[in-house]
Order: C-alpha cells, then structure tokens, then sequence
C-alpha cells in the first residue's frame, strides 16, 4: 500500500459547476441554476471553438489547480476517457461518410485523445508532461493510478482529469448516456501540502470486485455515464471521516483506496 | 534507472517481422506505394500492410475485430513474441505483466465504416455492435486478451507520441512494483480519418515523402504495429539492450504546428539524458521523428543541433515505413534497437539534396557502425513529445 494525496478536486456536469455545487447537491441540497461553461483559462476566441469536451477538462482542471493552489503550469496531466470526444468522432464519421475532402482541419486536430491535455498546455503555458490515456470500463480508476504512480515516481503534481460527454445516437444501441460529466483530482506525493483535501492509501489486489454503489447525486441515474464510477471517490473525498473503497481495474485486480478526508472543502 | 528489453517485434510496409524488415532496411527498399486504399480517392503514397483485411482473429477475439486489432494479431506472431511471453509467465505470474499499448487511431476506422451503415434510426447497426472496439482502449483490450497477460492493461493515445510514452508509463510501473514486466507496444491502422485529416491540413505529399530534403513537400501516411517487453533488470540479467531514458514534455504552443524553437523537443530531450545519465556526445544514433513535413524536419534539426555535435548521427526512417503516428513510436524504438544490434544504421530514403535549412546534418546513406547508446524522437499533436535512450547491456 502507498500513500497519495489529494489537493484539488474540480466537478462539471449538468447538474453542478464546481466542487462547492457537487458537496451540496450530494448532500440533498437542491440542484443548483449550472452556468453556461466558460474556463476561464482558455481565451474567449479559442473558447468559442474549443469542443465540450475540451471545456469541460479545462475547466476541472483549473478548479482543481486553484483549490489546491498549485500553478496550473506545474502540473503533468493525465486524461482519461472511455469514448473520448464522440461528438467530433459522430461529425469525422459522417463529414467521412458524405464529403471526405471537406473534413475540418481543425475538427481533424481536436479528433486525437490528447486535444483536452494540449488545449491545457497552450493556456497555462506548461512544457510538463501531457498523457491521455483509456482502459474501457476502468478508465477512471487506471488513470488515478497512472496518476498517482507518476506522481509519486516522479514526485510532481500531477493533475488526472476523467470524462465522458453525453452519447450521440449512433452510439446509443451500446453506450446510452444522457449526460455530461467531467472531474480532475490533484494528486501530489504525500507532505507537498500542508493540509490536503484527502489522504489516500491505495494499492492493487488481486481479486475480483464490483464497482462501489454510487452515490444518490442529483436524483440522476449516473451509472449511464462511465466517468461517474469515480463518484464514490468523490463523495469519500466530500465527507469527513475514513471510507474505504475497492474499484476493479481488470476482470481479476482491483484497487483498493483507504481515503481519510479533512472533508474541509465542503464549506470552503 | 535502467529496465531490460527481452523480446520485441515490429510489422509496417517495410515488413513483417524484423528479417523483413532488416532486408528492406539494408537493401534501402521503401515499402511505401501509391495509394490504394479501398475507399480513399487520395493522390498519395501510403505504408499498407498487405493483405490485413484477410485476418480472421480466433474465435474468442472475434468480437474484437477491426483492421487495426488484425494489424496486432498478425504483429503478435512475429518473431517469437508469444514464446517469450509464455517463457516469462512461467517465471513470474500472468497477473505480474501489464500491458500498455500505443495508438492515435485505436479502431476509428472500425467506427468508420459503422457510420457509412447506420440504420435509418441513426443507430449503429447489429454488425458493429463492439463496445471495446469503438472505445479508445481497443488496442489494449485487444492485446491483453490475445496474450493472456493479466496486468493492469491501458492504452495511451497522444497522437504521434503515443507508443513512445508507452516505455514510460512502463518504466514508472515496474519501478513502483505495480508489476515486474510490462509489454509495450504501439498499433495504428490505415484509416479515412488520418487520410483525409491530414490532408485537410495540406500534410500529405503527393509523392514519396523525402525527409530532410530541400524539396519535401509533406508526409506519407503508413500503418504498423510493433511490441517490445520490459522488465526489472533481474528478470534478464542477460539481456541484450537496456531501457536508459525517456523524457516526456508538452510544447504549449499549437495543436498541430511544433514550437517553432523546438522548446518541447529540447525539454524532452534533456530529460532523457538527464535520466539516463549519459552525455549527449555518449549518444551515436538517434532515430529522428523526421516525417518529411515541412516544419517538423526545420524544427527538430534545430531542436537537435542545441544539444548535439556532428559526432552523433541522426536519420529518418519515416521513408521506409510511411508515418505510423500512433505507432511510429515503437516502429522506431525497434529499429533503433535493430540499428544497435546489426551495427547498421539507416542512413535517411529519398533525401538526395539536404535543406541547408534544416540545421542538423542527417545521415543519407547506410552506415556500418557500432551503437553503444542510441535516442528515438516522437513528437505529436497537441505539441506532445517523448524521446526514449537505449544502450547496449554488454558495453
């Protein structure tokens, strides 16, 4: 077992736009208005073209970066997503289909896995390390521990952003989620701040296990989305106290994670 | 640090197999040809695998079929790859081997060609029906199942970059004790996405791509799939190449044009050496990233001269094998290992007038020289660089 911390958190979905919206909400609070999403990081003409999937990472992870005040351009990324950016993978498939030679050069560019983690680099100014990385159902949990390995390997910050948009239709016969949902955790090597948001004991076992019950967010059926199995990840992260969770990583390995969180940030 | 390299293996246009490949790289013999990719009306020439179509996978991999999981599959039997494995899994547990995989394109030409069949629903129709295979994580899921290996598996796609990080998301693992082995290795088949995506960025020639040469007007695109595995040292005392260095860093500039002063390439760089612990004049080789666009080859000679004197010689193999992007990686990193093993470096196809422009002198012709330390460069969009060192054990 290894130990890791937890500085930072950033959430967007449809139903919260920040940490903040995420502990109330998870708490029965009532859903809040969600404004329009807008990072802050990336200029407003970019911003206009950058895809959803792009706003979204951009925007946790600038959340992240500021709750844990570690400058953005400190940071090496890791990105993860099941199905990545399908809204442009819906529009290549179909530009493709239809008229080949009018495919979008820029839609082209933002096509690869890794766009969120460039656009991050471009507006924070970083030259550190940048991956973008999947394992299908376990995405979330391998790149928390591609994350933490690399942070502690490493000893830097390292700032994992997991997500998944909602599906377009094609995609729906085998991956029907409605919703929209985006998180990045601030992993840094133990004593690099003071007082982090979390403290988390995690190794791998091998054993067989389920996913943990997610927890009641908003009244949504999150078990759609594949970016949410990290949910109980944040819940533990919002609620004072110890939890200890098993996520499985493959058909016969998990990841065990013994969380213990300050649970300060809930009224931070 | 320092991670052995057991067996590897690598299957492009320039070859199936590295006997192929080493005849077509001593014999300067180019594997690329026009373009005659079944749906593609483009006027270029392209690095095709032959009859991949033709791959039938095993029944309990079926349902992971696309051109680019067929593309592993037959990388896979080369060279005694699955005898090493099985050797290795005899030693250590299966569950003590990750695998990590390499790919810019994963299967999209799979999600492709489900789109020109959607049903009037606009769903994707019966046939195509493969959840893992239209997911990013394709290649990973495919290789594990198809080896067995029961590790941790992930796929990485940073676009061109992708299955040169592989060897250091590799290193961190077995250096945490997460496993005692990982296979590494990179697949990228030939798709309409890339085809037209970089032609849409005016990045396809529409003849041989000539890296380094005054007259390269763009890339040729190819597809290749290559393996290597990397283990803790006491697993392979003997073995005949060592993991030295990686660096890994971001441009923070353009999602698709280079930092003009190479910064991400020279950050990537330092870090290798600075791991590997080596000189850069310890260095004799580097297998350039060189994929014959215009920018690329100006900026990384100039990204090469900053750190490098006339003593280290440098080429690109891009000519033989077409741009493999997502494997491009680990293409390389096997034929810098072949280069130190034969002694024989590829001196860079189709480069007859050096670009002046291009500060770096690379190499045009083979040459027959002993390799003690060699460096690979991969460079990607989203300005996404990783450069890998390689030595010889037994210097």
């Amino acid at each position: 077992m290894t130990d890791i911390d937890i500085v930072g958190v950033g959430v967007w979905s449809e139903y919260c736009s920040n940490w903040d919206e995420f502990c109330s909400v998870l708490a029965g609070g009532a859903i809040p208005q969600v404004t329009p999403l807008k990072p802050e990081l990336i200029p407003a003409k970019e911003r206009r073209r950058a895809p959803l999937s792009v706003k979204m990472a951009v925007e946790v992870m600038d959340q992240a970066c500021r709750m844990g005040a570690v400058g953005p351009s400190e940071v090496a990324t890791v990105f993860a997503s099941v199905y990545g950016d399908m809204r442009n993978t819906d529009y290549m498939c179909r530009t493709l289909d239809a008229a080949p030679r009018t495919v979008s050069p820029t839609k082209f560019h933002n096509s690869v896995h890794n766009a969120s983690t460039g656009y991050w680099a471009i507006a924070t100014g970083s030259h550190r390390p940048a991956n973008a990385v999947s394992a299908y159902l376990h995405s979330g949990t391998m790149a928390f521990l591609e994350g933490a390995i690399q942070a502690l390997e490493e000893d830097i910050p390292v700032l994992v952003c997991v997500e998944e948009i909602a599906a377009p239709a094609a995609f729906k016969p085998f991956y029907d989620s409605e919703q929209s949902f985006s998180t990045a955790l601030l992993l840094t090597p133990p004593a690099y701040s003071a007082s982090p948001l979390a403290s988390v004991r995690f190794g791998v076992r091998n054993e067989e296990s389920d996913y943990p019950e997610l927890p009641e967010v908003a009244g949504v059926n999150w078990s759609d989305n594949l970016a949410a199995t990290l949910l109980p990840l944040l819940a533990a992260i919002a609620t004072p106290g110890e939890a200890e969770l098993q996520f499985p990583i493959s058909s016969h390995s998990s990841l065990s994670l013994t969380v213990g969180s300050a649970g300060k940030a809930v009224d931070a | 640090m320092r991670l052995a390299i057991g067996s590897y293996t690598a299957t492009s246009a320039a070859g199936v197999g590295l006997a192929a490949m080493q005849k077509s790289i001593a014999g300067r013999s180019s594997g690329l040809r026009p373009n005659d990719l079944d749906g593609c009306d483009l006027d270029t020439w392209i690095g095709r695998v032959d009859a991949l179509e033709a791959i039938s996978l095993p029944r309990h991999l079926a349902h992971l079929s696309s051109r680019d999981n067929q593309l592993a599959w037959l990388g896979l039997q080369q060279d005694g790859l699955l005898d090493s494995l099985a050797q290795l899994t005899k030693r250590i547990s299966a569950d003590r081997v990750g695998v990590i995989i390499g790919t810019s394109t994963s299967s999209i030409g799979r999600t492709e060609e489900a789109y020109t069949k959607l049903l009037p629903s606009g769903f994707i129709s019966e046939e195509y029906r493969q959840p893992e295979v239209h997911s990013l994580h394709s290649p990973g899921a495919f290789v594990s199942a198809a080896t067995g290996l029961e590790g941790p598996s992930m796929t990485i796609s940073t676009a061109c970059s992708s299955s040169a990080k592989v060897f250091a998301s590799a290193a961190r693992w077995i250096s945490h004790g997460l496993v005692d082995a990982v296979l590494v290795g990179g697949i990228d088949g030939l798709c309409m996405s890339i085809l037209y995506g970089f032609n849409s960025l005016e990045l396809v020639s529409s003849s041989l791509c000539r890296p380094f040469d005054r007259r390269r007007d763009g890339i040729n695109i190819g597809e290749g799939c290559g393996y290597a595995i990397l283990m803790r040292e006491e697993l392979q005392p003997d073995s005949e190449f060592a993991l030295l260095g990686y660096g890994e860093s971001s441009d923070a500039y353009h999602m698709s044009h280079p930092h003009p002063e190479g910064k991400g390439a020279v950050t990537a760089i330092d870090q290798a050496l600075e791991r590997a612990q080596v000189p850069a004049d310890a260095i004799d080789y580097v297998n350039l990233h060189g994929t014959a666009s215009q920018a690329n080859d100006r900026i990384e000679a100039y990204a090469l001269a900053q750190r490098f004197s006339e003593h280290t010689l440098a080429s690109s193999t891009k000519a033989w094998t077409g741009h493999a992007l997502g494997a491009a990686g680990i293409l390389e990193a096997v034929i810098t290992l072949q280069a130190m093993r034969h002694g024989l470096i590829p001196g860079t196809l189709n480069c007859e007038e050096q670009d002046p422009d291009a500060a770096f002198g690379v190499l045009t012709e083979n040459s027959h020289k002993p390799i003690s330390n060699a460096m690979t460069n991969s460079f990607g969009f989203g300005g996404n660089n990783a450069v890998l060192i390689f030595g010889r054990t037994n210097d």
